[in-house]
């Protein structure tokens, strides 16, 4: 067989072991190992890639960014701070039509403007703001649907784990990937709180609801005190990296210092749930770091088949077109978030398409915005929606089953295309910042 | 024999538990240590304008730390990424099944580990004889070995307990 060969049908059987069950990283490495050692005929070089990856690729120093972002999203959530904005941005929309639901999208964009995780908002909000649409009348569809379409934005927003991922697989800049996330980010919100105004004058029954007369207007002190923090934790993180004051390393520890003393006030953290979430960030930055440390071999047995190269060739042979390698590539996101998670989705994908986005004189940091949001698409579709199952883990309510969830979340996986397809024709909107 | 032997891998379950859990609460610590030692070189650096020396060489050396001290515990309670949808479907209506999948899975998992344990074990006896070191001269520098010698140890184990995964009794590879 040839190393083309061999390197496609790794490729096959990586997602056919994933499927299946296989761990992610152990499904990578081991079939890496396998068919570098089958194209070379040399099990010594398979050995010694496997240990260039294991003793080095992990010694990377902005990789720091993980455990310090993972820390601060953490602890920001214990303190409350997403719930109080909330609390706010819900006073703001209460006359509205589906004013709790665009309550729930500000909210969540503001928070994930703290967190790098769409975990930590879809539980967040399903305990928040799920109960008061239901209380408010709100179809339980619909409700949901709004906590798990916007819970995306904090993977886009930055800190997001994603951007820091897909910043590892591109050697991009940390930094240059989360300016480009901003604008993409607010867009998104902006198309959500739009969908929910629309569906609330087409089909008001699938918003339910009725106008929440119960809110009393929250007096300024308590806005200041509800949204300073966050506002504070944004500008020291996004202010620290667009200045250039602060490395992305350093803006993590900074915030995540930041948001612990903002908790420790507050009287929000024992020493208990402290060193609970340093154990998650732990599990957490081992969990990712090790399926990072998978993909680099992976990456290096692509390269050795020379299959991204050989990709590039039968493209640029059909004379294939910007927007036919751009369909392909959604597709293939798509196709793979019914079954993987984002971070994988971003591994496996990426360095097959990064030769072929290249030579076409296209970003590489837009190209990183574009997979971020379309691997994302995938956790609002099942089988495998992870926002989708969070959300109905947290809920824990019989009458709302995870059928709702996915149905509820729908629509507003429809405007994450729409916007994807923008962010594609227009790259100016991810690269006006940097 | 199999009371033996099922007894044997009861005490190593247990011994690989503390062991894991005993790392971890290392890997932990080094996290914190993480947060601590880059604010520091913030402030010394952006107030004091005494930049921490060596920090960029501190941070490479905990990512490893956290990375490899925290992933034995991450196997053990069964947080590895992976997408185990179908292995519930058939574990539902085949549990013999799904547990004999389980089963080859942890097995291989195994050598894998293993393979990454026996990789990177020559690397350590060579940095250990030659006391090689990474850093700037002058500035910061850190031996290879210590780096070297917890890969290898977190691999082992990684090995281990995947291996004891195949012989548990249980159906699933949640610690019980």
């Amino acid at each position: 067989m040839s190393p083309i060969e061999i390197g496609s049908l790794s490729v096959l059987a990586i997602i056919l072991l994933i499927y299946i069950g296989v761990y992610i990283p152990v499904a990578l490495i081991g079939v890496s190992f396998v068919s570098i050692w089958l194209m070379r005929d040399n099990f010594d070089l398979a050995m010694n890639l496997l240990k260039i990856a294991a003793g080095d690729s992990v010694m990377e120093y902005t990789f720091a960014t993980v455990p310090l972002f993972t820390f601060m999203g953490l602890i920001v959530s214990k303190a409350g701070l997403g719930s109080d904005i909330y609390d706010v941005m819900s006073t703001g929309f209460r006359r509205v039509k589906g004013g709790i639901g665009m309550a729930t999208v500000g909210a969540n964009a503001a928070f994930a403007a703290v967190t790098g995780s769409s975990i930590a908002s879809a539980s967040v909000f399903s305990k928040v703001s799920v109960p008061q649409m239901l209380h408010y009348g709100y179809n339980p569809r619909f409700a949901v649907g709004v906590v798990a379409g916007s819970s995306v934005l904090g993977m886009i927003i930055p800190p997001s784990a994603m951007l820091i991922i897909y910043s590892f697989v591109a050697e991009q800049s940390v930094g240059e990937m989360f300016l480009a996330g901003v604008i993409p980010g607010l867009m998104l919100a902006v198309a959500y709180v739009a969908a929910i105004w629309t569906m609330g004058k087409l089909t008001p029954n699938f918003v339910g609801g009725r106008p929440a007369d119960e809110y009393e207007i929250l007096p300024w002190g308590v806005i200041a005190s509800k949204t300073l923090p966050t506002i504070g934790l944004i500008t020291i993180v996004l202010g620290g990296i667009y200045t250039g004051w602060l490395t992305p390393v350093e803006a993590g520890a900074a915030g995540a210092l930041a948001g612990l003393v903002i908790a420790v006030l507050r009287r929000k953290m024992s020493l208990k749930g402290f060193w609970e979430a340093l154990l998650e960030t732990g599990h957490i930055t081992a969990t990712i770091l090790f399926l990072v440390t998978a993909a680099s071999i992976y990456s290096r047995m692509l390269g050795l088949a020379g299959l991204p190269n050989e990709l590039a060739d039968i493209l640029a042979g059909n004379q294939a077109s910007f927007w036919t390698i751009m369909i392909l590539y959604v597709i293939m996101m798509l196709f793979l978030g019914t079954l993987l998670d984002t971070a994988s989705i971003i591994l496996i994908v990426v360095p097959l398409f990064l030769p072929l986005v290249e030579p076409m004189g296209m970003s590489l940091v837009w190209f990183g915005i574009i997979t971020v949001v379309g691997a994302e698409i995938g956790l609002l579709t099942p089988p495998l929606g992870i926002s989708c199952f969070v959300i109905k883990a947290t809920l824990d309510d019989d009458r709302i089953k995870l059928k709702d969830v996915f149905l509820g979340a729908l629509p507003f996986a429809a405007v994450m295309l729409v916007v994807l397809i923008l962010l594609i024709e227009f790259p100016i909107l991810s690269l006006a910042l940097i | 024999m199999p009371a033996v032997f099922h007894s044997l891998v009861a005490w190593l379950t247990h011994a690989t538990r503390y062991l894991a859990t005993a790392a971890n609460v290392v890997g932990t610590l080094v996290v914190l240590a993480l947060v601590v030692m880059v604010n520091y070189d913030i402030v010394a650096r952006g107030i004091f304008n005494q930049p921490f020396r060596g920090a960029y060489e501190v941070v490479q050396f905990s990512m490893v730390l956290i990375v490899f001290l925290q992933l034995p515990d991450v196997i053990r309670v069964d947080r590895l990424t992976r997408s185990d949808g179908l292995l519930f479907l058939i574990g539902d209506k085949f549990p013999r099944a799904a547990a004999t999948l389980r089963r080859v899975i942890n097995t291989g998992s195994a050598v894998i580990m293993a393979l990454i344990a026996v990789a990177i074990f020559p690397e350590f006896l060579d940095m250990w004889e030659t006391q090689d070191f990474f850093g700037v001269p002058g500035i910061f520098t850190a031996p290879w070995w210590p780096i070297k010698l917890t890969i290898f140890c977190s691999a082992t184990l990684c090995t281990l307990i995947f291996t004891l995964k195949v012989f548990s009794k249980s159906g699933s590879d949640k610690p019980t």
